[in-house]
């Protein structure tokens, strides 16, 4: 779910909840003991588009803008993405009919959101078993090649929403301030699954950021490719314990890429992923650029000060680094 | 002892005492020298400069439309390699008296320091330097001037390429790269140098390196001085 101002986790049809993060948030499933990833179990995804035109957008323009954004994920190298274009159809966008639909939805009581995906899963496996995607006639949308001033670029939404479709959570790479109506305003945004839109007629969203990859080559690496990428690991600690929802941010200087992860227990350990090989700076920082709900359930701290690593830490290709204990400081 | 003999004494006397005189007369024009299709034997200390590595910015994509919309910036990292002290061997074979070609291997472990700013949430902060295990394996010559500096000193001229490889503290990531390198110095010789076996001497080097790849956010050619000196004996 993408809001303007603020935010939620994106609807799912069964009991979600973040999985043990590699890269950023992802969704996970509980099946006993253990946390499942969710995602598709085969390739390519299947979908079907709406054929209603809204004003500015017509079905063929909406269905062109959803395979643009398809071709954006599936071309991450090294990963078994792929989604496939059935053909228009009138299904609405929601709903369990067997199919995966996007298209428009008027829902004029959500004047903050501008789509939502709906997850349905298998709950044996985690498998995802359908997906629907609904976009807020609401808003004013383009799909204009280089942005319309005023109105919301409907590719970068789908694929901020396509994201989700696949197992994706938020990413916390971004930074906000609070606006005089109470919403939040972004400054900065360094993945296109952080929770807050870019403003009106902004195409930079189109454009997956490294942290999107890293993401989804966690989910989707082709076996080939899974030792391509290196890890680092480690744990966030304040007055001597465990900090649970923490951001850990990985800046590559080489390359400036940032990829971010978050510790997910009470220990305060956390593991950020899906890594090109190189050293990398470590930023901790609370959860306090969205609703933690955007993010975390659960009692996240978020009383302590941005933090650096005390050093620089190694991502080794194929493998993880040693582990590093970061101290924060309450506020 | 008749006339006839000793006027022969005297006359090789005197032809002994003109050999050496000649003798010292070439040895202090052209002074002590490697000799020629020998090998020499150099191993010593090595300082190597520091160098900067690069500034980079940790940069979000800013909410101003377009494509020229300015980043946000959420810190920068200046980031260079410390001077340190290593060792250096080298293995020289003379090709003249003058001309030499060398193998050169040189190990240092210098920390990398990266400089945190302009973190709207955090003060300024240096962080603990990452330690590099650094080697340099080169090929170069050395061309020593005709004439020496002083006594049993000769300077020289030296050049030559080579390969890097640093790698990082905990030795899981590797980073190469090639050298390329100009100097000069002097050889002195404490003992031999006259074309006797067993010479032994002290060498000083001073060079200016360029390096290309290797350790480096910016993937720019960097230059950095060394100093070192090195003990040298040639069988």
């Amino acid at each position: 779910m993408r809001r303007l101002v603020a935010f939620a986790m994106v609807a799912l049809m069964g009991l979600a909840q973040p999985a043990p993060a590699l890269a950023y948030l992802k969704f996970g499933f509980r099946i006993g003991d253990r946390t499942v990833d969710v995602k598709w179990a085969s390739a390519p995804v299947r979908y079907f588009v709406n054929e209603r035109d809204i004003p500015g957008v017509t079905a063929t323009e909406f269905g062109a803008a959803v395979g643009r954004a398809a071709a954006t994920w599936q071309a991450v190298p090294g990963t078994t993405l792929g989604f496939a274009f059935q053909g228009f159809t009138n299904a609405p966008p929601t709903g369990m009919d067997g199919r995966n639909t996007l298209g428009f939805l008027e829902r004029p009581d959500l004047d903050r959101v501008l789509g939502a995906t709906s997850l349905l899963l298998d709950a044996a496996t985690g498998a995802l078993i359908e997906a629907d995607i609904f976009f807020n006639t609401r808003f004013q949308w383009s799909v204009a090649p280089q942005g319309e001033a005023g109105r919301v670029d409907l590719e970068s939404v789908v694929l901020h929403e396509l994201g989700h479709f696949v197992g994706l959570g938020h990413s916390a790479i971004g930074e906000t301030e609070r606006t005089a109506t109470g919403g939040r305003r972004v400054l900065g945004s360094g993945a296109v699954m952080f929770p807050i839109a870019l403003p009106a007629g902004s195409v930079a969203d189109r454009v997956l950021q490294a942290d999107d990859a890293a993401a989804v080559m966690d989910l989707y690496a082709a076996d080939a490719d899974r030792g391509d990428t290196g890890s680092i690991r480690g744990r966030v600690v304040k007055n001597g314990r465990g900090v649970y929802g923490a951001h850990v941010v990985g800046f590559h200087p080489a390359t400036g890429a940032l990829v971010g992860g978050f510790t997910l227990s009470a220990d305060g350990e956390f593991v950020v992923a899906g890594l090109e090989p190189g050293p990398y700076i470590l930023r901790v920082e609370p959860l306090d650029d969205a609703d933690v709900e955007s993010f975390l359930s659960g009692d996240v701290d978020v009383d302590f000060n941005v933090t650096y690593a005390p050093r620089m830490m190694v991502a080794p290709r194929g493998g993880s680094s040693g582990a590093v204990e970061i101290q924060v400081e309450p506020k | 002892m008749t006339g006839a003999r000793l006027h022969v004494l005297v006359v090789f006397a005197c032809g002994c005492l003109l050999a050496v005189g000649t003798a010292r007369a070439q040895g202090s024009t052209e002074g002590p020298s490697l000799r020629r299709h020998r090998v020499a034997l150099s191993g010593g200390l090595a300082w190597t400069g520091g160098y900067p590595i690069g500034d980079a910015a940790a940069d979000l994509r800013g909410n101003g439309v377009g494509s020229s919309a300015p980043p946000f910036t959420l810190f920068r990292a200046d980031s260079s390699i410390d001077g340190a002290t290593g060792v250096e061997a080298r293995v020289g074979y003379s090709l003249t008296r003058h001309l030499s070609i060398e193998l050169g291997l040189a190990y240092a472990e210098p920390g990398i320091t990266t400089a945190l700013s302009q973190d709207a949430e955090a003060s300024p902060i240096e962080l603990e330097a990452e330690r590099l295990a650094q080697y340099v394996i080169d090929v170069g010559a050395v061309w020593q001037l005709p004439r020496p500096i002083v006594g049993r000193m000769r300077p020289f001229v030296t050049g030559g390429a080579g390969y890097l490889r640093q790698l990082y503290d905990e030795r899981t990531l590797v980073e190469t790269g090639r050298v390329y390198y100009l100097g000069g110095g002097a050889r002195y010789w404490l003992r031999g140098g006259h074309g006797q076996r067993r010479s032994l001497g002290l060498r000083g080097d001073v060079r200016a390196t360029w390096r290309q790849e290797g350790v480096d956010f910016e993937g720019k050619t960097r230059t950095w001085p060394s100093v070192s000196l090195m003990m040298f004996w040639e069988p």
